[in-house]
């Protein structure tokens, strides 16, 4: 065979995997992105009532107040959004990566239909008032084992398609998507069960809550958002990784130190003080493979670093990996005593989550999603502004929203320090801060708004198209190039 | 890493000790053994925790429900990590009535507890003694119009745990106080009452009261 023809038989056997596995990522993207919005709109009110528990006050509008719609509204964003997406967009990169059609996609689509199930009656629950108030698992009691039993579906296809693998090679990707899944599972019934059926000491919960939180962010979020990026990067440069090596330190770094994070958050509290301290230092320590990983895809992207004027899911995942390293390093900070007095239990513990959950993994989820469905669909993005404005803002209301609940918390948390100043200085010292916050999240709301318009007019065919590959740059490269 | 089976072996060997140290062992060992002392005013053997009614499960419920753990913490830090305990605006109408014994949050205090709702942010004050702060009336005109307690709070109205109803015969001992009335007439023949899960919710948070002594630090009346 030719290298033209081998390049050809490529080409039709990576449009043949795509086809089989279109309705099933692009259900779990859809809803997904149906989700984000969703979350956004919670995440804007949500604020808003913070700092100003008049904001639409109605008394039939009770289950809006901040108690129910904050937990809801980070619900949605966790489970509705992030992992949904993720699982949409790992479920794709495995097929490619394996080389191999999608068989049963009714299971994908079963389980995905049960997971959204799932969490509808998770949110609507909280908002309803059957929840919980367990930070991330706030949804009633009888939820977990409707996603539980989803996903490990969703896992069992995965390890399925992994053995099915037509291609020998195994590349970095699917070992850091299957690690992350394999990780879920684990985590997710776990502490399911500690907290809802065993009986245990109601403190061990507690801590097993902050344990979950954390496991979830760097043995879920972090590998499977990395794994994603380890294929973009690549294949948008078009040459491999600057390191492989490096790859696999980083992946087993975070193996070894990542189930030790999360206790730090109660530090000085009612726990034996090795358990804070322990998590402190691993979370510390975590800084290692972070970096190595991190520096490792910044410096492939270093090698070409024109590109990524051109590429948006290029940017994106650029974006999302920056903001990771700004992540890892604030929560390593944080835990160190000296700061971690002020930043523990205030607005910057749950603008870490953000910074996670929505400045590193949506930020790489987004990335995917512009390289992905296209492929998908056979069409381009519709509007390429409608891309650079989702950037655009999404960049500006992370960082408006990272600076307003790191120094929003330290500022808070100084004022409740002075214990002969009233109380009254010490909420009154929070609230500029959560107005700050407020803008922040309307900038989410219109960047948010922008992709999915562009999405759904992309999906449903509506509207006008580009032609070329969608860039964002104003230079265009042709087709032929 | 070439193999599955190495690779889940791996991952499995990294992920097991974290887990059993943190979660598995935790859960079976972390609750307070149950230490004699003796007060050395009175002679008098106490132990800690001293087995006091449990918390009020009911009204924790609706605690959670309600989401007031998104914040409120239940947990005083060591005086060299914040002070949560008590500050000049606590107590009733913002004047200290009697001093409130307080000391950092133990391992026993949430004994028997299902879920010890440490909190996540600390938008409003520590509730870990809050049962000594106000009586109950105070709380139900609190949480059916916080700013009528406290102007500055950022505190939503619970207005839906309260019901408006026509009074029968005798006035309701429960009947809010804080309400304002469109006319004179609504006022004399309607009143607002806590509904039972406003009882419960109130009951629950006069029973927190996390400071049984115990014998290496007494607990002193003027701290």
């Amino acid at each position: 065979m030719t290298t033209e023809e081998e390049n050809n038989e490529t080409i039709n056997r990576r449009s043949l995997i795509d086809k089989s596995c279109r309705f099933p990522v692009l259900f779990f993207i859809v809803s997904a992105s149906a989700w984000l919005i969703f979350a956004a709109t919670l995440g804007f009110i949500q604020q808003m009532k913070m700092h100003a528990p008049q904001f639409i006050d109605f008394s039939w509008l009770y289950f809006l107040n901040y108690g129910r719609s904050n937990p809801a509204f980070m619900t949605a964003l966790v489970y509705g959004w992030a992992i949904q997406a993720g699982l949409g967009i790992g479920i794709w990169i495995m097929a490619r990566l394996c080389s191999a059609e999608i068989k049963n996609p009714l299971t994908l689509l079963v389980a995905g239909h049960f997971w959204n199930i799932g969490v509808s009656i998770g949110v609507f629950g909280i908002l309803l008032g059957y929840g919980t108030s367990i930070e991330w698992m706030a949804f009633p009691k009888a939820v977990w084992p409707i996603l539980f039993a989803s996903f490990s579906m969703i896992v069992i296809w995965m390890v399925m398609m992994f053995f099915r693998r037509q291609d020998r090679n195994v590349y970095i990707s699917v070992w850091y998507i299957l690690g992350s899944c394999f990780w879920f599972t684990w985590i997710f019934l776990t502490s399911n069960m500690y907290i809802h059926v065993f009986p245990g000491s109601a403190l061990a919960k507690a801590s097993t809550n902050a344990w979950y939180l954390s496991s979830l962010i760097y043995l879920f979020f972090v590998p499977l958002g990395l794994g994603v990026a380890y294929y973009l990067i690549p294949k948008i440069m078009g040459r491999p990784v600057h390191s492989s090596q490096l790859s696999y330190y980083g992946f087993w770094g975070l193996a070894v130190f990542g189930g030790w994070t999360g206790i730090q958050k109660f530090m000085g509290g009612p726990f034996p003080s090795w358990m804070p301290a322990v998590s402190g230092a691993a979370v510390i320590f975590m800084l290692i493979p972070i970096l190595i990983v991190t520096v490792n895809q910044l410096m492939t992207i270093r090698e070409d670093p024109s590109l990524i004027n051109h590429s948006p899911a290029l940017k994106f995942t650029a974006v999302g990996i920056g903001f990771f390293i700004v992540f890892s390093i604030l929560y390593a900070l944080g835990s160190f005593l000296s700061v971690g007095r002020f930043t523990q239990i205030s607005f910057t513990s749950s603008g870490y989550q953000l910074l996670a959950v929505y400045g590193f993994f949506s930020m790489v989820m987004f990335g995917a999603i512009y390289f992905i469905v296209p492929r998908l669909m056979e069409t381009e993005w519709p509007s390429a502004n409608g891309i650079k404005s989702h950037l655009v803002l999404s960049v500006y209301a992370i960082l408006i929203l990272g600076v307003v609940h790191l120094f929003g918390g330290i500022w808070q948390s100084s004022a409740y320090a002075k214990f002969d100043s009233p109380l009254e200085n010490a909420i009154a010292a929070a609230k500029p801060y959560a107005i700050g916050a407020s803008l922040g999240w309307i900038a989410i709301l219109v960047s948010i708004t922008r992709f999915i318009i562009n999405l759904f007019c992309l999906i449903f065919k509506t509207g006008q198209r580009e032609i070329f590959p969608t860039l964002i740059a104003a230079t265009r490269i042709s087709p032929n190039k | 890493m070439t193999s599955f089976k190495k690779f889940i072996l791996g991952i499995t060997a990294c992920f097991f000790f974290p887990w059993l140290c943190l979660v598995v062992i935790p859960h079976s060992k972390m609750n307070a053994d149950i230490q004699e002392w003796t007060d050395a005013d009175t002679g008098a053997v106490n132990a800690f925790p001293a087995g006091k009614p449990n918390i009020f499960r009911q009204g924790q419920i609706v605690y959670a429900q309600e989401g007031c753990a998104s914040c409120h913490t239940q947990m005083i830090r060591p005086t060299y990590m914040g002070f949560e305990s008590w500050r000049p605006g606590f107590g009733k109408e913002g004047t200290i009535e009697e001093p409130v014994r307080t000391r950092e949050t133990r391992l026993g205090d949430y004994d028997g507890e299902e879920f010890a709702y440490l909190g996540n942010q600390r938008i409003g004050p520590d509730l870990s003694n809050v049962g000594y702060r106000h009586d109950e009336a105070w709380h139900h005109e609190h949480l059916y119009l916080p700013q009528s307690k406290r102007d500055f709070s950022l505190m939503p109205s619970f207005r839906h745990l309260y019901k408006k109803r026509k009074i029968r015969g005798q006035k309701s001992e429960l009947a809010l106080k804080n309400i304002e009335w469109s006319d004179d007439e609504e006022a004399q023949n309607y009143e607002i009452v806590p509904t039972d899960r406003a009882k419960a919710l109130v009951g629950y948070l006069m029973t927190l009261k996390k400071d049984d002594p115990f014998g290496a630090v007494i607990a002193t009346e003027n701290e």
